[in-house]
């Protein structure tokens, strides 16, 4: 029984159903979660520290940035007690990719939505591809499956070490750390690193040094190693961002024994450099913690998890919805949800049925009802799930109290989910259902990651779940992320090298003129189940007489930047900002850099381009109100 | 409420970017820094000073007028797609460019939000001074991603794109500052414009039919008669995304000029980099031989020329065939993509729908069938005389364990070769009787049917093998 907010239950079988004598089983107010503190309580809060300091200075921080996209964030902040007391995330910008699509033939779904995103700029062609791959009913031949696992495990060893090095790693870096927190310097100094075997750093500050921009050894090597893993995105796909060679029912990539071994070649550095990475995401906490026990909650909220899970097996996925939790279930990373830490349910069903999205403060209009009351398997369906949503944009003035962003708000049971590259360590590590491997073992609470040997030896790391959940774990996680994906990447290539072996080249269900034939009279729903750099992703389709008539993205970014919901609950931004002390020092306010939220809003990796409804933004404006009594100002 | 009217003077043919203005009017006021302080600002200095130590030149290096150039980076409706494309670049790449590790290239400062170390009004502060006019050099604006039409977005109270905040609004009140009206006050005063990726110099994808944005190019909002301080029309780009390569290497031509040691960049009539978008993306494609050959892919997959599974290579202009995707890798048709035409003014909606036939090639790929017909098999039969050593012509005799006999197959080919080979050598100057005076000839080895039993094993051969069927006369 995995829904414990939306009416849904059970029969003996497993098959889902509406509970009985509910009038209105999705009204919002029927279904209504717990909430610790309205916004009114809030406000009223605010106003009243306000009154009693006395003073309040605005600032507008726009662009907030080292994110993808744009984003703006209005925090309240007390610097007397360290404390941000309120934020809004706000996304500033629209572009319709899904109003572009509605309306034309589902062959030009997958290059059209790749634009969605540039950051992470092969997952949205390939969840394209899936979605309507269902809806037509084209199972993609096992080198299809296979090539696409390639190339979207190439894709994450670009994704991760651009974050962490590019966008993340210079808050942790040698002119940040003396500026804000100087009285970490001189420890860091002296800090001798337990992973210097691995990253070959002496002391804290050795690796604070080479995180500068630019100038930093780890910073231009993280950059160098965006490139190699995107060498191997294109030897199959042909260039990134947006790949030219992915089609509903497989890929079209010419495979030739040259393209395996030439992205085997490249795979083979990344082992050495994976070690590196894992031991210097992992030394930062441990540093950090040492140093400040209250590091702990920089950017901490509950474990309330969901991912769709990444990377099928070839022998599983057959691009049914009627099968998609037998095959979700043999992925390379398992689909699930985790509510206050405990994994609920493993069952891509389950995921979809309970996804609902709100527009209550985002720049839509809203829709009247829905069109399906169930899914495909007679499962009950709201009538705001992305196969009953139409998007409907309207460009508005800014309120904080009513509509603020571009952003729509999708929750999971009506509860505030986070997506994420670590969502598929916690789900797989937990679920044990992991398809054999030599590499990778779930234990039930680690991962166990068996590093084959490069120029450094082979190596066995163990990624345990953490037990606190904050910005410095969602960075180590992303860094163990990177090698589980490139363990994964591995193991698919060996695939690809059996398969080849047998003779079963074949990439696409259908021929170009075949596909032709067959989307004429296409009919069917359709939902992409995949992953991004940031975790959850899925596509969802309606396709009527051979033309989309629907066709909604849900991005882990709009997931994590979501505004309120209809029950006053912060989205994950604005949530882990307000629960992240102020620990930087500063003698007047003059001084504040706002590095604690910083480092808060870049461990979720935002990536706004496709947050915004496959609408994207750039710049942020973080509009923050300072309740200031710290002196400088009186 | 926003209104299309001209400007005061009544004039028809202000451009879009001028209209905006108009109904924006003239800005005068600016943050308050002194207020601000730090905030957004982690390291308390910005990108160009914590650089500045590391990336200033000497005179050795600089070998022109510019110490360095700020370079402004706004996106419209964008993807980043461009952005990420430019850190992929290596020749030059994004770190040289921002470090001027180039001898005479001036060091690039550059504003651009996904990378700089400093957010908030304390990244704005150089846009601010450049539309006062107060920066301390030369400034580029640089549009990834399309414009917008704001005055669309404006009737309803709100925006589509916006890149940041100002005190711009009434009585000094903070609002939203549009990629377009950052462009159009900074375009007028920029030593150059440059449209990055196929949204800013075409309008792209966010343009396609059954948008909701208005969106349109650069060079539909600056209008035809917009040249920068240095009198240069908006430079485009294309691709979605770009060739990192092709954006840097236009950057580091034109600074080349700018400096007086490279040559003037040549631009075509769509202000795209000449040397780089002259040429069909089909002319260097690795499968070109195909077409010629009259050999097509049916399948996904297949090796073939891609064409007839939806390629429109032969009508598109672009380089990636020849230069990679990244690093000289990749490259659509080079690995079975068949070309969608992201780097033309016709994307999306003139190619779509996706893996169709292009109905034009039909025409084409019919004539080259028929030439193929003829050509490939004249093609295999000799390159089956080329894939053998002239010793084992002569020995009829193929030492590979790898396959079966491979020796001349047939007296009537045999004729052919020989014939061809007599006709290549009719001018071969190697083949007139004067002496070679300087030759040793007793440790000269010839291919030649007298000499061989001199070569190795040469006398030991069976009878029967030595009498070959092409045996040379």
């Amino acid at each position: 029984m995995c829904f414990k907010t939306l009416p849904v239950e059970f029969d003996d079988s497993g098959n889902a159903r509406l509970r009985g004598g509910i009038p209105d089983p999705y009204s919002v107010t029927t279904a209504r979660p717990e909430v610790n503190m309205t916004e009114a309580e809030r406000t009223a809060q605010i106003e009243q520290l306000v009154k009693r300091n006395g003073h309040i200075k605005d600032l507008n921080m726009d662009p907030v940035t080292r994110i993808a996209g744009a984003m703006a964030l209005h925090v309240t902040a007390d610097l007397q007690d360290g404390r941000y007391l309120q934020a809004h995330s706000q996304a500033p910008l629209f572009r319709g990719y899904e109003v572009i699509l509605m309306g034309r033939d589902p062959r030009d779904a997958t290059y059209i939505s790749s634009r969605a995103c540039g950051v992470c700029g092969g997952v949205h062609a390939h969840c394209s591809a899936y979605a309507t791959e269902m809806a037509l009913g084209l199972e993609p031949p096992p080198m299809g499956t296979v090539a696409r696992n390639l190339a979207e495990t190439a894709e994450m060893g670009y994704d991760n070490p651009l974050h962490l090095y590019l966008l993340a790693g210079p808050d942790y870096s040698e002119p940040v750390v003396k500026a804000t927190n100087p009285e970490l310097w001189p420890k860091a100094q002296s800090w001798r690193c337990p992973g210097e075997k691995h990253h070959g750093f002496k002391t804290m500050a050795e690796i604070m040094t080479a995180l500068t921009p630019l100038t930093g050894e780890l910073y231009r090597e993280g950059l160098q190693f965006t490139r190699l893993s995107r060498e191997m995105f294109v030897l199959l796909q042909g260039k990134y961002p947006h790949p030219q060679a992915i089609v509903p029912g497989g890929v079209t990539s010419t495979i030739t024994l040259q393209t395996l071994n030439e992205y085997h070649a490249r795979l083979g550095s990344i082992f050495d450099y994976a070690q590196r990475m894992m031991a210097v995401w992992d030394d930062i906490p441990e540093f950090f913690y040492e140093a400040d026990e209250r590091f702990k909650e920089v950017g901490a909220r509950p474990v309330n998890m969901i991912d769709t899970g990444y990377w099928d097996h070839y022998e599983a996925y057959d691009a049914t919805y009627e099968n998609c939790n037998e095959w979700g279930e043999r992925r390379w990373s398992t689909p699930g949800a985790i509510i206050d830490g405990e994994l609920v349910t493993t069952r891509l069903t389950d995921l979809n049925i309970g996804f609902e999205e709100f527009v209550e403060h985002s720049y839509y209009d809203e829709w009247d009802g829905g069109r399906y009351g169930t899914d495909p398997l007679d499962n009950p369906l709201s009538p705001y799930h992305p196969w009953n949503k139409r998007t409907l944009p309207k460009p508005e003035p800014k309120s904080w109290k009513d509509k603020y962003t571009w952003a729509a708000t999708p929750r999971w049971d009506r509860q505030v989910v986070e997506a994420g590259a670590y969502a598929r360590l916690f789900i797989t590590a937990k679920a044990q259902k992991l398809p054999e491997s030599d590499f990778i073992e779930a234990t039930g609470h680690s991962l166990k990651l068996r590093i084959p040997k490069g120029r450094t030896p082979e190596t066995e790391v163990e990624w345990h779940v953490p037990d606190v959940w904050n910005a410095f774990e969602r960075n180590r996680g992303r860094a163990y992320h990177y090698v589980f994906s490139q363990l994964v990447g591995l193991a698919n290539l060996l695939d690809a090298y059996k398969l080849m072996e047998r003779g079963e080249k074949k990439v696409a269900r259908l021929t170009a003129s075949e596909l032709d034939t067959h989307v004429q009279r296409a009919e069917g729903r359709g939902v992409g189940f995949w992953g991004a750099g940031r975790g959850w992703l899925t596509h969802h389709t309606v396709i009527e007489q051979g033309k989309i008539v629907n066709y909604q993205i849900c991005t882990p970014s709009t997931i994590n930047a979501s505004p309120r919901d209809p029950w006053d609950q912060p989205g994950p931004y604005e949530e882990a900002v307000m629960n992240t002390p102020i620990l930087e020092k500063m003698s007047d306010p003059s001084q504040f850099t706002s590095v604690d939220m910083l480092r808060t809003i870049r461990s979720f990796d935002p990536c706004m381009p496709c947050t915004t409804h496959a609408s994207t933004g750039r710049g942020t404006v973080v509009r923050e109100v300072n309740t200031c009594s710290c002196g400088a100002d009186g | 409420m926003a209104s299309r009217t001209n400007g005061d003077d009544g004039k028809l043919d202000r451009s879009l970017a001028e209209q905006f203005l108009d109904v924006l009017g003239p800005v005068d006021r600016w943050h308050d820094h002194e207020h601000i302080g730090d905030f957004g600002s982690p390291a308390r200095v910005d990108m160009e000073q914590l650089l500045e130590p590391v990336a200033k030149a000497g005179p050795v290096s600089r070998l022109g007028p510019l110490e360095k150039v700020h370079a402004f980076w706004f996106a419209g409706m964008s993807c980043d797609g461009c952005s990420v494309a430019v850190t992929g670049a290596e020749k030059p790449s994004l770190e040289d460019l921002l470090m001027g590790a180039h001898p005479g290239l001036p060091r690039i400062v550059l504003h651009h939000p996904v990378l700089d170390l400093e957010g908030g009004p304390n990244f704005l502060r150089a846009h601010e001074r450049a539309i006062k006019g107060e920066l301390d050099a030369p400034y580029v604006i640089i549009l990834e991603g399309s414009i917008t039409d704001e005055n669309k977005a404006m009737e309803t109270g709100g925006f589509w794109a916006s890149n940041g905040e100002e005190p711009w609004g009434k009585d000094g009140v903070e609002r939203a500052v549009t990629a377009n009206e950052w462009v159009a006050r900074l375009a007028p005063g920029a030593a150059a414009s440059i449209a990055i990726g196929t949204c800013a110099t075409w309008g792209g994808i966010p343009s396609a039919q059954g948008n909701p944005t208005g969106a349109m190019s650069l060079m539909d909002f600056l209008g035809k008669d917009y040249r920068s301080t240095f009198g240069v029309p908006v430079v485009n780009v294309p691709g979605c995304p770009p060739i990192g390569d092709n954006f840097n290497e236009t950057v580091a031509a034109i600074l080349y000029f700018l400096q007086g040691f490279g040559p003037l960049p040549e631009f075509d009539e769509l202000g795209r980099p000449a040397w780089l978008f002259g040429e069909t993306v089909h002319r260097h494609c690795v499968r070109g031989a195909y077409y010629e050959e009259g050999a097509y892919a049916e399948e996904f997959g297949d090796p073939e020329c891609l064409v007839e599974i939806g390629c429109w290579g032969p009508v598109v202009n672009c380089n990636i065939t020849s230069r990679g995707a990244i690093n000289h890798v990749g490259g659509c048709m080079n690995v079975g993509g068949a070309c969608i035409g992201c780097t033309m003014p016709g994307f999306p909606d003139k190619f779509t729908p996706f893996h169709k036939t292009p109905p034009g090639s039909r025409v084409s790929t019919t004539a080259s069938r028929l030439l193929g017909s003829v050509i490939k098999p004249l093609r295999m039969y000799s390159n089956e005389h080329l894939n053998r050593e002239v010793r084992w012509d002569i020995h009829g005799d193929v030492p590979s364990g790898w396959a079966s006999e491979k020796s001349e197959p047939g007296a009537l080919r045999g004729a052919g070769h020989k014939l061809y080979d007599k006709l290549r050598r009719t001018t071969d100057t190697g083949r007139q009787d004067n002496e070679t005076w300087g030759k040793r000839t007793e440790w000269t080895q010839a291919r030649d049917p007298e000499l061989e039993p001199q070569l190795p094993r040469g006398g030991e051969l069976p009878e029967e093998r030595e009498v070959s069927s092409q045996e040379p006369g």
